[in-house]
């Protein structure tokens, strides 16, 4: 019985509400400006790759502000 | 107690004397078992709640010649129906030293020999067994459910419940017993009747039988106790407990309950007012709360049923327990039922542990209500996705059996392990584990999840962005959409071109500046020739963009307004080029800062308002 080491959740639990706050403004910020640019440059002046980078950055940070968000409200996923 | 109730009295009494009469029958083919004789059995039985517990003490001899290494422990198969607990503990040494107690193993037998009324079960004497002339002590613990009948079978809301309990006076055994007494522990000392036989007494709410010495095998002495007791009778019908855990750290507990007071059943009308104004005579024998001990540390807890949140609970905890208090929405009499959920979580840490490279999980079996029976538990242990190589120990014989539940962010489905069990008493409370592997990296699935979900929105805005959706490609419209398009990224274009000959321009002040200050006349004829350079290759790539702008159509709106930004840029550019020239020219001359800020405030002041003018125009284009 010595061996067992309890098992603890890989961030701590008091720290979910504030990442959530932080991910979801960080990950909001970043998809505004993807639709900025959208909604700003002409067809012929678009860079597919600056999109799909600026998805890709915004939806990690929406993805994990998403978990912490749920996780704090006590849905553990 | 009327006429009628004694007549059903004793009726049930000539059925309880029939059911003897078969077992002295099935006695008479039983054998006689070997040379063990119980030379003390002192048995305590404990009426106190609805859930019956015979606690004996048994001290065994060996008066034959060979060695023994078991013991049978024998029940009457009206009994051992009920019974939902045994256990033997060795009681080795005398008085203090019973803390070392060990836990014999106990198992059921059915050995050829015994008639089929009789159900027996094996202890397992401590290693060596009993040699010749040996004895050794050990105590029995028996729990048996639904063994209290209720007598009067129905009550009204008024009256108290009285219930019947049945049980042998001599220790029921295969072995010759010498020396036995039995006590029964009641909840009143308020006896409606009870078997007198000899050595009979009556003190408070203890009725003690005994001493009685030297009994042969299988000697039955019925003895049966009538006694007031308005102990809830709470039996759980079927509750299931799904124990979900989630390596971001939390054990969530739900609990269905399907609850019944399984004492007297009411018969009359209930009335509510009677009740309330004296609950504890017009409704003694109702449930009225609930209490569950929960671990330490429980949160989130809540009590609700088909219909939603019930209102009436109160919790309180310590650093040892969490206590939950809950009252059903209506008291319970007897036959009543009732139907709720109960959920708490608990943190990961106090029941996830990791050993040898699997994960382990610790956590108790039975339901955390007090004095509770349950017909049918079943524990549903729902393990993350990703689980695997999953095994379970359990301290008491399950059925178990794997089952998948989809829930929040899942894609195959998280593995379920099943236990059931029948006739549980609080007694089968105790810790089982369950065992599986898992890899840390499969944590990353929900956050994973919702990163791709998000993600496939995004590219369906670029999709969106980028498809061309218009139905006829040739249309007078959409064409001259696309060329308003097309003009549209000229400008853009433009606008950046203007824009970059404005930053070459604010390096050429730059280059200014630092002369005045440093007075290095190479320096500022270098960036002079690099910025040159520059707005020389900027104009060149002004002039196509100019000439589609010129040819379109589409442009003629907004074209002056481009030409106009283009030509006073040129102006802008020739005045800074006259001031830089002037001012280097001073430097070289070595003329004084003040003479030099007089000779170029007029061109100064020009190019201000060029360049503000130049500003409007390029915002003015922007918005378009």
């Amino acid at each position: 019985m010595e061996a067992q080491k309890a098992i603890t959740s890989p961030v701590p639990i008091s720290w979910y509400p504030t990442l959530a706050v932080l991910m979801l403004a960080v990950g909001l910020v970043i998809t505004a400006s993807f639709f900025i640019y959208e909604a700003t440059s002409s067809r012929r002046s678009r860079s597919l790759a600056k999109e799909l980078f600026t998805g890709a950055v915004a939806s990690i940070f929406l993805g994990f502000g998403s978990l912490f968000l749920l996780l704090s409200c006590g849905v553990y996923v | 107690m009327p006429v009628r109730d004694t007549t059903e009295f004793s009726r049930t009494m000539l059925r309880f004397r029939f059911n003897l009469l078969v077992l002295a029958v099935a006695l008479l083919s039983a054998p006689v078992l070997s040379d063990l004789v119980l030379t003390r059995v002192d048995r305590r039985v404990d009426l106190t709640s609805q859930i019956v517990r015979i606690a004996s003490t048994l001290k065994i001899e060996n008066t034959g010649k060979d060695s023994v290494s078991e013991v049978l422990l024998v029940f009457p198969e009206r009994q051992a129906k009920n019974l939902a607990y045994l256990t033997a503990v060795s009681s080795a040494g005398k008085g203090k030293a019973k803390a070392s107690a060990v836990n014999l193993p106990v198992e059921n037998v059915n050995s050829e020999g015994m008639p089929p009324a009789l159900v027996a079960y094996q202890v397992s004497l401590p290693e060596g067994g009993l040699g010749k002339g040996e004895s050794f002590t050990f105590d029995v613990s028996a729990v048996f459910s639904h063994s209290l009948q209720p007598f009067p079978e129905k009550i009204t809301q008024a009256d108290t419940q009285l219930l019947v309990f049945e049980e042998s006076a001599y220790f029921f055994s295969p072995y010759a017993v010498k020396v036995q007494s039995l006590t029964v522990k009641l909840p009143h000392p308020r006896v409606e009747s009870y078997t007198k036989l000899e050595n009979t007494k009556i003190q408070g709410s203890e009725i003690k039988y005994g001493p009685y010495e030297d009994l042969a095998p299988f000697s039955y002495s019925p003895i049966v106790v009538h006694f007031e007791s308005n102990q809830p009778f709470v039996v759980a019908r079927e509750l299931v407990r799904e124990i979900e855990v989630s390596h971001w750290g939390n054990v969530q507990v739900t609990e269905n309950y399907n609850l019944v007071h399984g004492g007297s059943q009411i018969k009359g009308e209930f009335s509510r007012l009677d009740y309330q104004a004296r609950p504890h005579i017009r409704g003694a024998s109702a449930v009225r709360n609930l209490v569950a001990k929960l671990p330490p540390r429980a949160h989130s807890v809540y009590y609700r049923d088909a219909i939603g949140n019930i209102s009436t609970s109160h919790l309180w905890g310590d650093s040892r327990k969490t206590e939950l208090e809950i009252e059903p929405r209506y008291p319970m009499f007897g036959g009543w039922r009732t139907a709720f959920t109960i959920g708490y979580g608990l943190p990961l840490q106090d029941f996830l542990f990791e050993s040898e490279g699997k994960r382990l999980l610790n956590i108790s079996f039975g339901s955390p209500i007090n004095e509770i029976i349950i017909d049918t538990l079943i524990v549903k242990v729902v393990l993350p996705e990703g689980s695997r190589d999953i095994s379970v120990s359990a301290p008491f014989p399950v059925k178990q059996w794997q089952e998948t539940k989809v829930s929040h962010l899942d894609v195959i489905g998280r593995p379920v392990i099943a236990l059931e069990k029948s006739k549980v008493v609080p007694e089968h409370d105790q810790y089982f584990q369950v065992y599986y592997k898992f890899n840390s990296i499969s944590m990353l699935r929900e956050p994973m999840m919702l990163i791709s979900g998000i993600f496939l929105l995004f590219v369906a805005c670029i999709v969106y962005v980028h498809a061309d959706l218009s139905i006829s490609k040739s249309s007078a419209s959409y064409l001259a959409k696309l060329q308003w398009e097309e003009v549209q990224s000229v400008i853009q274009q433009v606008n950046n071109l203007i824009n970059r000959c404005l930053m070459v321009h604010d390096k050429l002040d730059a280059s200014l500046r630092d002369l005045s200050r440093t007075g290095d006349v190479q320096a500022c004829k270098a960036a002079r020739k690099h910025a040159d350079g520059l707005l020389k290759e900027l104009s060149k790539e002004l002039k196509p963009l100019l000439s589609i702008l010129q040819t379109s159509p589409q442009a003629a709106q907004i074209l002056p307004k481009v030409e106009e930004l283009v030509v006073r840029e040129r102006e802008l550019q020739d005045k800074l080029m006259v001031k830089h020239t002037t001012v280097v020219d001073c430097y070289e001359k070595k003329v004084s800062g003040r003479e030099i800020e007089n000779r170029i405030a007029s061109q100064q002041n020009k190019i201000t308002a060029l360049r503000q003018e130049v500003d409007d125009l390029l915002d003015f284009i922007d918005e378009l």
